[in-house]
């Protein structure tokens, strides 16, 4: 596939990087290439964070961002901090209750209940699968089936309901919760 | 047959590379952003039989590896530069003594404390002449983290062929990015074990001038009883200050390396036939500079990418016939011009090489490479 | 018990020169260094315990304790300043076949290389190491060192010495050193038999030898020549056996001889080892 930028932007804490790392898995069960990389500071609670994912079929070429094709945003710092990195155009969803301030400019935005979501299903730990569920179905990056497997594969098997429950939510959320201005 | 892709990290790569190559013996301290490696090894190598050791320090962690090499045991530590500048005395005695080892640099910003978790590439000449004296040493230098994996097993093979020191440098980026990776099958990893000395053998010289340049090694409990000094000395191992033979030995253990160098470089040439700009990079910005390479091609530029994977030895025919063949060359690199210099060295015309650096803490973006070329054309 | 340590052969006299490298002699060491006393101590008591000199690893440092080393015809490894415990730990680590001897000096010990024998120490993984004190920094010179004792002069404390001195001992039993010794080369078969019991001590064992430097520190100081320094040496000794007497009729009683400490520890490459095979079963690899 074309040359895909992907990121999960957010405060440290928020799973962002397990959920990429999903992603990723999920991308490598249906045969593609990618590589996941991640801001990498001692901030395990707060500050900004996040974790990208460049899908390319050159796998020796850059592996870093350059130019974001989509972004799930988790906190303010992370979108706000983020932004300059999008592209034109590009898909854009976030928290509606964590991002409070949308951002500015040509975006295909989407502001969704993401965490109030997760929390309604018992954790807002499952904040960045709900969101990962979300992107997946409105960018269609990734089959649903992937994204399952990888769940199960990438997390502990006690969680593993929960998890594949808050993915349903995201896949769920496109339908109807999209809203091109603040609400 | 399809290919298995795994998901792995770099570091991660580096340790499960090493396990597979045959190190059986790692000793380290903690330090970002190299301590996944020490903790994969923490954990793996107690179930292969080796030893995980945590030491005091640094300076400790090689020592004690270069004591279990001289064991028979094929051995590895892994730090970043401040860790890898309390290395460099000991670096030079693995070198002098001709013990096999590698030493794995991931590159943080510097000098001193510098950057713990920015990547940088500051560490080429260190990494060259870090030790004191003139001593022989290999650096490999890998960018992606199929590369980590395959140049650490290298790195074993080289510091067993040619027994030295190895060191693999590369940067925070490739150590923290996750890639898919194909994971040769156990059992089809070329391992490469040193040469040992026949036990029966009567007069053994341990550091003998043999036609390959490279002496078998002796084992404690092999019966030879070696003698092993970080001073100069003979081929009998004892230490000399006559000149003729303090000459011959130093050129000895120099020789081997740059009298091996069809067996120790190793080059990626990416469009460089018909280049008249040539690029000349390493690591992750490489590979920025690959996909700089692609966009300005479609353009109709003739630009063309030459990556020394073994940084050390630097392959200077290579470069001096590519570089000699361009119009200009430009020399990316995340410090303020350490392979520029090198690459200047080599060209018939320095005023035609150009650098680009960053030393920031963020990585050279393949825009900035293509925009500087652009820019270059236009002068 | 250790392993290595054999006693049931029946041996012919110990003999030195069928322990040291002949083809070296003569030795670097000057006339009345008290090294070669307690090299020759060493070889005796691996003579004693029967260990094969293929199976000897001796590990040095650099100084003229560094030096030593060489002529003893076993494995020898003459490494860097300050470091050869940290060698020893990874030669001991991947060879627990071997018997692993430490050389070094107050200098190489103490000073450069404090950090290792503390830690060392702490481990308690199988190493002999024994200290050669001489007080001072023999081969460049004679300067100061961690145990140069107060108001000695030497080439870097021209007014005296004014540095408070080391108890390499106490620092060592601190450190957790599961056997430590003090002996001086005057009683040659005392030190014998020290460094014996240390070598047959299972777990790192650390003896200190009050060596001395005739040459340099000795003329420095108008200590007089090797039999008055080595026999001033004596006097300043007190046995351990005479640790709760009051000091009379010894001398100054600066250092207590003898076994110092001793207690059973666990040795750590077995540790190591027995955790990593229990790792192992639990796999079911």
């Amino acid at each position: 596939m074309a040359r895909t930028e992907i990121r999960l932007a957010g405060s440290g804490g928020q799973g962002l990087i397990l959920g990429m790392h999903i992603l990723f898995r999920a991308l490598g069960i249906e045969g593609k290439r990618a590589a996941q990389s991640q801001s990498y500071e001692p901030t395990s609670r707060g500050g900004f964070c996040y974790s990208d994912l460049v899908v390319s079929d050159d796998a020796a070429g850059y592996p870093l961002v350059t130019g974001l094709d989509m972004i799930a945003g988790l906190s303010q710092i992370g979108v706000d901090r983020s932004m300059a990195m999008a592209k034109a155009g590009s898909l854009v969803l976030i928290d509606e209750r964590l991002v409070p301030r949308p951002p500015e400019g040509l975006h295909d935005l989407h502001i969704l209940p993401i965490t109030t979501r997760a929390i309604a299903l018992g954790s807002a730990r499952v904040a960045n699968i709900v969101a990962l569920g979300a992107l997946a179905r409105l960018s269609g990056v990734v089959s649903k089936d992937a994204l399952m497997e990888a769940v199960r594969l990438e997390t502990p098997k006690k969680f593993a309901e929960l998890n594949l429950a808050a993915l349903e939510e995201g896949f769920a959320l496109q339908a109807g919760v999209v809203a091109t201005e603040p609400a | 047959m399809t290919k298995t892709l795994t998901p792995v990290a770099g570091n991660h790569a580096c340790a499960l590379a090493a396990i597979a190559a045959g190190c059986r013996f790692f000793a380290g301290y903690p330090i970002t952003p190299s301590s996944e490696i020490a903790e994969f090894m923490s954990r793996e190598l107690p179930r292969v039989d080796g030893v995980f050791i945590q030491m005091e320090d640094e300076i400790a962690s090689i020592a004690a590896i270069i004591g279990a090499s001289l064991g028979g045991s094929k051995t590895m530590t892994a730090t970043s530069g401040p860790g890898f500048s309390l290395m460099q005395e000991n670096l030079g005695y693995a070198a002098m003594t001709e013990t096999p080892c590698v030493i794995i640099n991931v590159m943080r910003g510097g000098p001193s404390t510098g950057m713990p978790t920015r990547p940088a590439q500051g560490d080429i000449m260190q990494a060259r002449w870090g030790s004191h004296g003139d001593h022989p040493i290999i650096v490999v230098a890998p960018a992606s983290v199929q590369e980590i994996h395959s140049e650490t097993i290298r790195a074993f093979n080289l510091a067993e062929e040619f027994r030295t020191p190895v060191v693999v440098l590369y940067d925070e980026i490739v150590a923290h990015l996750m890639e898919m990776v194909e994971l040769p099958a156990a059992g089809t990893i070329k391992q490469v074990d040193r040469k040992w000395a026949d036990a029966a053998q009567a007069n053994y010289l341990p550091y003998a001038e043999t036609p390959d340049l490279v002496p078998p090694m002796s084992r404690p409990g092999d019966g030879h009883r070696v003698h092993v000094t970080g001073l100069t000395h003979t081929p009998d191992g004892f230490p000399t200050q006559k000149p003729d033979l303090a000459d011959r030995a130093l050129m000895r253990i120099l020789d081997k390396i740059e009298k091996n160098r069809g067996k120790i470089e190793k080059i990626e040439a990416i469009e460089t036939d018909d280049a008249d700009i040539l690029i000349v990079a390493i690591g992750i910005v490489a590979r920025a500079a690959r996909s700089a390479v692609a966009s300005l091609r479609s353009e109709g530029i003739k630009v063309g990418l030459l990556r020394p994977v073994t940084l050390w030895p630097f392959p200077e025919a290579a470069v001096r016939a590519a570089a000699n063949n361009a119009r200009v060359v430009l020399v990316p690199e995340m410090n303020t011009g350490q392979l520029n210099r090198e690459v200047e060295r080599l060209v018939d015309a320095p005023a035609k090489v150009a650098g680009l650096h960053r030393v920031d803490g963020e990585p050279i973006a393949p825009g900035e490479i293509a925009a500087r070329i652009r820019e270059m054309i236009a002068q | 018990m250790n392993e290595i340590v054999r006693k049931d052969a029946v041996r012919p006299a110990f003999d030195i020169k069928d322990y040291l490298r002949l083809d070296l002699m003569p030795h670097f060491m000057c006339p009345g260094c008290g090294h070669g006393i307690a090299l020759r101590a060493l070889l005796w008591a691996t003579h004693e315990l029967g260990i094969e000199k293929n199976q000897l690893a001796v590990v040095s440092g650099i100084g003229c304790s560094g030096r030593v080393g060489a002529y003893i015809d076993a494995n020898t490894y003459h490494t860097t300043h300050g470091r050869p415990l940290a060698f020893a730990t990874g030669l001991k680590l991947a060879r627990p076949d071997l018997k692993v001897i430490v050389i070094t000096g107050d200098g190489d010990c103490l000073a450069i290389g404090g950090n290792h024998l503390i830690h060392a120490c702490r481990r308690n993984l199988d190493i002999t190491c024994l200290m050669l004190n001489n007080e001072v920094y023999g081969m460049t010179g004679g300067q100061v060192s961690p145990t140069t004792s107060v108001n000695r002069l030497t080439t870097t404390t021209p007014a005296g010495n004014c540095e408070p001195t080391f108890d390499a001992c106490k620092l060592a039993e601190a450190a957790g050193a599961s056997f430590v010794g003090r002996e001086v080369t005057r009683q040659a078969p005392a030190l014998k038999n020290l460094i014996r019991a240390a070598m047959e001590h299972d777990g790192f064992s650390f003896v200190e030898v009050m060596s001395d430097c005739t040459e340099i520190y000795g003329r420095k100081n108008d200590l007089g020549e090797s039999p008055e320094m080595i026999l001033s040496q004596k006097a300043d000794m007190r046995p351990e056996a005479f640790g709760n007497v009051a000091d009379q009729p010894f001398r100054p009683n600066r250092l207590v001889t003898g076994v110092l400490a001793k207690q059973e520890r666990p040795e750590y490459g077995r540790t190591y080892r027995a955790r990593a095979a229990l790792e192992r079963a639990k796999k079911g690899r």
